[in-house]
């Protein structure tokens, strides 16, 4: 059994898989727990984490994650009806320099983008949801700009022999044809979306989120309570990961990706 | 015994056709003409194969054929039924992408479309009711053997499935002209007499109806065309082969007494034969 597990490409099964994940996690805690014995320890204690994890749920942490939820969704969505409008029509070569310009702006740092938004808007919470919204779209752009990019000139060639227009083709092979990769794309950026997010609540501080509980628990230099942060927002993280490949899965039963 | 037939208007003009890649020059100095066929006891089609070994151009001939590929030189003209009559002459038009059903080598389908949306979708321009595209969409399954996997995607479907979904789709949208790269690799002997009956009652019903398709079995494209162009690179005079393809030979069946036959004899053998022989120097 050994020997199959450190052979190139062998296929386990599922139960062989779970034990080699429960031997990691197993060796993750089991180097927490010794790491930080001893006085003069980098980790806080697992029991230093569980008080901060109760500390904060105390402090209303529920209502943090939904506000800070909330803002993201929102940012999510028009972000993503922006971003969508932009690369849908950049298959018209007057307007393809406008996606690709929007594409490169990814390169610009956050404190420019910051300074002119303030002067732009008014209200904490419209900020924050403009700067995401602002930044969100950069990094879908680029994403979507190369999902079209892939579409193999074989699909379009295909579509236009069966008399489609060239509108038809957009409809058909670009939007209905590639519904699946734009939730995909929202996926592949959720991880720098939701640190994005995470920053800019504990920069701008409005309606509280889990940026603000951050920033609060940085003051008092908690350990315990930054770890158990830490671990909250990644699970939340990888929980949304993992809600958008379900919806993928479940709506589109030819996306095999 | 050779069928009587005469040939009248022009349906297909290539003209010094040449695509260039870059710096590579694909395939060049393409010419030919196909009349229409006339048969004085039935309709008749026509069938016309293009043969060459692997990489000779074919599929970017065909590109160039069906109006998806600008041809970098040289033209390529199909009548324009649009137009009245001239002097006896229907006027001609550069073909443009559309007016030519073609059916890549790849099988290429909509990926969000199942076999039965993919059809119905072909049928979209076609005026007739709803019913009555379904039920054409029904005995063509049935026929083509798909009526099992008429729900499942492209992505679900087996090579020769998507290709004989390919194959209907064009069928079912195409006007006269269809151009089919390599129809017959990957099917079964009940699948190949699937697109060998398809083509046969293509042909049937219009006199203008045409196909012209590639294929590297040259027995089946002897036994079912009527007009034959052997694609290959041309022999520099140091004997070394050119790496551009061009048409190295015409075989015209119906001249010789060999169209439309549906049976394989002897001098079909040694077309067949005559056109390896061309193959194997090209
Ligand atoms: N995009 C491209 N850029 C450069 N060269 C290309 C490109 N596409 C095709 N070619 C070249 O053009 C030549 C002809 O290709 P084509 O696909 O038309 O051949 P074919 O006769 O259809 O071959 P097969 O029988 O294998 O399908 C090949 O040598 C190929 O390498
Ligand atoms: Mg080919």
């Amino acid at each position: 059994m050994l020997k199959k597990w450190f052979r190139p490409f062998e296929k386990i099964d599922l139960k062989q898989k779970m034990t080699i994940i429960g031997i990691w996690i197993a060796l993750v805690l089991g180097y927490w727990f010794y790491a930080s014995l001893g006085s003069k320890h980098l980790f806080p204690t697992p029991a230093q984490v569980w008080e901060g994890m109760q500390s904060l749920y105390n402090e209303g942490l529920v209502v943090h994650i939904g506000s800070s939820l909330g803002l993201c969704l929102q940012a999510a969505v028009i972000s993503l009806l922006i971003s969508l409008s932009i690369v849908y029509l950049s298959p018209l070569p007057a307007l393809k320099p406008v996606a690709v310009f929007f594409s490169r702006l990814r390169y610009l740092p956050l404190t420019g983008i910051t300074f002119y938004l303030t002067m732009l808007v008014s209200g904490a919470r419209t900020m924050q949801v403009w700067v995401l919204v602002v930044f969100m779209s950069l990094y879908f752009i680029t994403s979507l700009l190369a999902v079209l990019k892939d579409i193999p000139a074989d699909e379009i060639n295909h579509a236009r022999s069966l008399k489609c227009s060239r509108w038809e083709i957009l409809w058909e092979v670009i939007i209905k044809g590639r519904l699946d990769y734009v939730l995909d794309v929202l996926r592949q950026n959720l991880a720098i979306i939701w640190m994005m997010l995470v920053t800019v609540e504990s920069i701008l501080v409005a309606a509280g989120g889990l940026g603000v509980l951050i920033k609060n628990s940085d003051k008092f230099a908690n350990h315990g309570r930054i770890v158990a942060l830490q671990i909250i927002i990644l699970l939340i993280g990888l929980l949304l990961d993992w809600i958008l490949h379900v919806i993928r899965k479940g709506l589109f039963r030819y996306s095999t990706y | 015994m050779a069928a009587k037939y005469e040939q009248k208007d022009t349906i297909l003009h290539v003209e010094n056709l040449s695509i260039v890649y870059g710096e590579k020059v694909i395939i060049s100095n393409i010419g030919f003409t196909e009349k229409n066929t006339v048969r004085p006891d039935k309709p008749q089609g026509q069938t016309i194969a293009f043969l060459g070994r692997s990489g000779r151009g074919k599929s970017t001939l065909f590109r160039a054929l069906t109006g998806l590929e600008e041809p970098t030189t040289g033209m390529v003209l199909i009548p324009d039924f649009e137009k009245p009559i001239v002097n006896g002459q229907q006027p001609a038009k550069k073909v443009q992408e559309g007016d030519v059903g073609f059916v890549d080598q790849k099988y290429t389908l909509f990926r969000h479309k199942t076999i039965y949306q993919s059809l119905k979708y072909a049928l979209r321009n076609v005026k007739i009711s709803s019913e009555e595209k379904d039920e054409k969409i029904i005995t063509y399954l049935k026929d083509w053997g798909l009526q099992t996997c008429r729900n499942q995607y492209p992505n679900e479907l087996s090579g020769g499935q998507r290709q004989r979904t390919a194959i209907l789709e064009q069928l079912l949208s195409s006007g006269l002209y269809m151009v089919l790269d390599e129809p017959f690799s990957g099917l079964d002997v009940g699948n190949i007499q699937n697109v060998k009956d398809a083509f046969r009652l293509i042909n049937d019903s219009h006199e203008l109806n045409t196909i012209i398709f590639s294929t590297h079995d040259i027995e089946l494209a002897v036994e079912l065309a009527d007009s034959i162009y052997v694609l290959g690179y041309l022999k520099n005079d140091d004997g070394t082969l050119t790496q551009t393809g061009t048409i190295l030979k015409h075989f015209d069946l119906k001249e010789m007494g060999l169209a439309w036959q549906h049976e394989f004899t002897a001098d079909h053998l040694d077309i067949t034969k005559q056109i390896k022989q061309i193959m194997l120097a090209s």
